[in-house]
């Protein structure tokens, strides 16, 4: 079996990941380099991708005996690849453990991390969206670039009267484009292309909000009708606040398809997009003009907004693959994101010292009672926390001279 | 060319409600008729939440106004407000066919419709999509660009939009009594057709709509709005304050409020005593000056300074650009010293301002309780000159996705 890939890899994980996976196979024959994992043996068998690793089911529930089944073909499968590109979606126990734990993994081989990820919309439960948290964070904290599909952004852009299974494919579509686009912009070679620093200046910030466009058109007027249908994303705008390049700092722009692309399209296209973020904005642009003239033009869009700070160090991962961990939706939270790599036994050493060691602290309930006077059974009026219905002066803590009483 | 025509404006306010009955004229201005109005109940912060007793406010309010001007109200355009409108700036964009080189009417249209794609909140609906420029090929701020050549056009428009099901309450309260609704207008746009002269929209200015429930506020800049904005907040949260800090019943908290209360910065102006008289009910007392205008000013300052960071937020800058300043209109634009206040919070000049270049009843149009309820009057001759009736519902139709018909 060829072990060695001379393109970056594309892993999807979970259900989420085979089916964006199948899509891809079919609708792009010419991508070869992918490869599915998934618990699911029906999933797995009906997939149509080159490469498939089940992943074995695990006694109580602790993933990380599978991982260890799986790691070496999966390392086989990666083997040579200058990057590789996860998919899927987390919330589910699969997705969530095993992204986290592969891309750990990848990096510590020494290879370009990334992934795009999809988190559940809101209906699907609480419990759900916070393992998503929980494994996102340790996907910024391990990959050197996170695409974030957030699928309630995605909703926008599906009617409400639609099925439920509409939104679903939809947000499959919108993690495809991304997967692809994050693929396309690895690709990019020569003198306009796009560097893997600038796909981690843009999708390398934790918590940041990624915003995501794509369009294609063929005809005349492609590049026009491309932007234009692009910047129609709902995953490019911010609801109730308009576009969301508006806040981006940086913007990856990948035009990919026809030989025939030309300077003017690309420097067009620039300025189109700057017309819409603001002078402000840095646009980087990767050209992947290798389709045929008569492919159509395919414009994809990155950037990412927010979040909190621009992660400076990579956290060190060895290749043990004992050296993995499994972590429970509880666990997951409490273990700092900075240590994804903890071995099992210290992660149980650490639960059980934390147990045996934790002081149990009471906590000063607050018991001064402001009054709301005739705002008392109103909506309160919340600006940034603050419940400004109560006095100004008895917020910012004035005192007052009492009224003196005949 | 303006008709001859009678307008009816209709604010549900927190504290009053008032129905103005005007003529549009042929020159373009507007001639007040007279006012209806009654004390408002079932109002908090802008918002009905009492339907049937609001409903009878306001049919009292309607019957006061034709009694006054001996009109008989069928149609009202109606002011709107509550913390639960939102705005932001949006373009929208359209290639023209390559087979057609001129810009069409409906070519207009599409790019409104285009700016319009976006991902509202599923519970919200557009309110208003004010232009603001249209650019054609790369050439910007055309007026009007139908009839010219071109390849592309776009524009930019300024979004106002609100949740449906509070819109539908105001609206609700209206058809209960078998009147009809022209269209619904934001407050504060409302109030800006009145109180801004077409020069100083040009310039650049921040109207600031303060009233009993809601503070409202709006930037127009180059001629067209840049940004809008309410807060939750208005004179009722300072009568609101002054009952709890001074331990006042809420009307007595009012009278003090507007009898003596003023805004200026405690530490600034002198203090002294204020005495409240005995009343039945009500042991009088001797209030500090000091106290009163410490709670006044503290509670406006916080106003005006979340009104300066909003916008600041939004548009970097803008505010140093508003070359006619800041007009304060509503019922707390009474407030004693609240210019000055604002002058140090905006870094601009103030103005207490009130409806201009309208004729008619001087009682009503100097007080700026009544700029909104003016400005639904003038909004309605401008919509009725521009457009035909038949647009004109469409629009209702595009605008509030149907959420009321015209009585017919």
């Amino acid at each position: 079996m060829k072990n060695i890939l001379p393109k970056s890899v594309l892993v999807g994980i979970g259900n989420a990941g085979v089916s964006v996976l199948d899509r891809i196979a079919v609708e792009h024959p010419s991508i070869k380099e992918t490869l599915v994992i998934n618990n699911e043996g029906e999933s797995l068998s009906a997939s149509v991708t080159s490469r498939r690793i089940a992943f074995p089911p695990c006694q109580d529930g602790d993933l990380s005996e599978g991982f260890l089944a799986i790691e070496e073909e999966f390392i086989a499968a990666i083997h040579g690849a200058p990057a590789v590109i996860f998919c899927g979606a987390l919330g589910g126990e699969l997705g969530s453990f095993l992204i986290p734990a592969l891309a750990a993994r990848a990096k510590a081989d020494g290879i370009t991390t990334l992934a795009s990820v999809a988190v559940p919309f809101s209906f699907e439960g609480r419990q759900k969206r916070e393992m998503a948290a929980a494994a996102l964070r340790k996907l910024h904290d391990l990959c050197d670039g996170v695409a974030l599909i957030d699928n309630d952004r995605l909703a926008g852009g599906v009617p409400s009267t639609a099925a439920v299974g509409e939104a679903f494919v939809a947000a499959d579509r919108a993690l495809q484009s991304s997967l692809l686009a994050l693929r396309g912009m690895l690709s990019t070679s020569g003198p306009v292309k796009i560097t893997r620093a600038d796909l981690a200046a843009s999708l390398g910030i934790p918590g940041a909000m990624t915003h995501f466009g794509h369009g294609m058109a063929k005809g005349a007027n492609r590049l026009h009708e491309a932007i234009e249908e692009m910047l129609k994303s709902p995953l490019l705008t911010i609801a109730g606040k308009g576009s969301a390049l508006k806040e981006a700092a940086t913007v990856l722009l990948l035009l990919s398809g026809p030989s025939d692309l030309s300077f003017a399209e690309v420097q067009r296209s620039v300025v189109e997009i700057e017309r819409v973020a603001g002078e402000r904005c840095l646009v980087k642009v990767g050209v992947l003009a290798d389709g045929s003239p008569d492919d159509p033009l395919e414009i994809y869009l990155l950037a990412g907004s927010g979040g909190s700070s621009r992660k400076t160090t990579t956290p060190a991962v060895t290749k043990s693959a004992t050296q993995m961990t499994h972590s429970s939706p509880k666990s997951a939270e409490e273990l700092p994101p900075a240590k994804p790599q903890a071995t099992l036994g210290e992660a149980r050493e650490a639960k059980s010292k934390k147990s045996s060691s934790a002081q149990q602290t009471q906590g000063v309930l607050n018991l001064e009672t402001y009054q709301r006077g005739r705002f008392d059974k109103s909506e309160p009026t919340i600006v940034e926390g603050e419940d400004l219905d109560i006095p100004t002066f008895l917020r910012k803590g004035i005192k007052l001279v009492s009224p003196f009483r005949h | 060319m303006a008709r001859e025509q009678i307008f009816v404006g209709l604010e549900i306010g927190t504290t009053k409600i008032c129905v103005i009955v005007a003529e549009g004229r042929h020159d373009g201005t507007i001639n007040i008729l007279g006012v209806g109005e009654t004390p408002s109940r079932g109002v908090r912060k802008g918002e009905i939440v009492d339907l049937a007793t609001v409903s009878d406010c306001v049919r009292e309010a309607l019957l006061d106004a034709e009694d006054k001007t001996n009109v008989e109200i069928g149609n009202v355009w109606v002011a709107i407000t509550g913390s639960h409108l939102r705005s932001f700036n949006n373009r929208g964009s359209f290639i023209l066919p390559e087979d057609r080189e001129e810009i069409v009417d409906e070519d207009l249209q599409t790019v409104e419709i285009n700016a319009k794609e976006v991902a509202l909140p599923s519970a919200n609906s557009f309110l208003h999509t004010i232009i603001q420029s249209y650019h054609v090929d790369g050439n910007e701020n055309i007026l009007s660009p139908v009839g010219m050549a071109g390849s592309r056009l776009e524009a930019d428009f300024h979004i106002i939009h609100g949740v449906k099901t509070r819109i539908q309450n105001t609206l609700r309260c209206i058809e209960s009594l078998k009147l009809g609704i022209e269209d619904v207008v934001l407050s504060s746009l409302a109030s800006a057709l009145v109180v801004l002269t077409q020069q100083q929209k040009d310039l650049g200015a921040l109207v600031i709509d303060m009233g009993g429930g809601t503070t409202d506020y709006l930037i127009y800049l180059d001629g067209a709005v840049r940004h809008s904005g309410v807060l939750a907040l208005g004179g009722d949260h300072i009568t609101n304050d002054i009952s709890i800090g001074l331990r006042l019943p809420i009307a007595r908290a009012e009278v003090l409020k507007i009898q003596e209360g003023s805004a200026a910065d405690p530490d600034q102006v002198e203090g002294g005593i204020i005495t409240l008289k005995n009343d039945p009910g009500f042991h009088g007392c001797e209030i500090d000056r000091k106290a009163l205008n410490t709670i006044i000013h503290h509670r406006v300052r916080e106003i005006f300074e979340l009104i300066r960071n909003d916008i600041e937020a939004g548009h970097d800058g803008m505010l140093s650009m508003l070359g006619a300043g800041v007009m304060i209109t509503g019922g707390c634009a009474r407030l004693r010293d609240i210019a000055p206040l604002a002058e140090e919070i905006f870094d601009l000049p103030v103005q207490l301002t009130r409806a201009k270049e309208v004729g008619g009843s001087t009682q009503t149009f100097e007080n700026p309780q009544f700029s909104t309820a003016i400005g639904l009057t003038k909004y309605a001759m401008a919509v009725s000159d521009n457009q035909p009736e038949e647009s004109l519902l469409q629009r209702f139709a595009q605008g509030l996705g149907g959420l009321f018909k015209r009585r017919s």
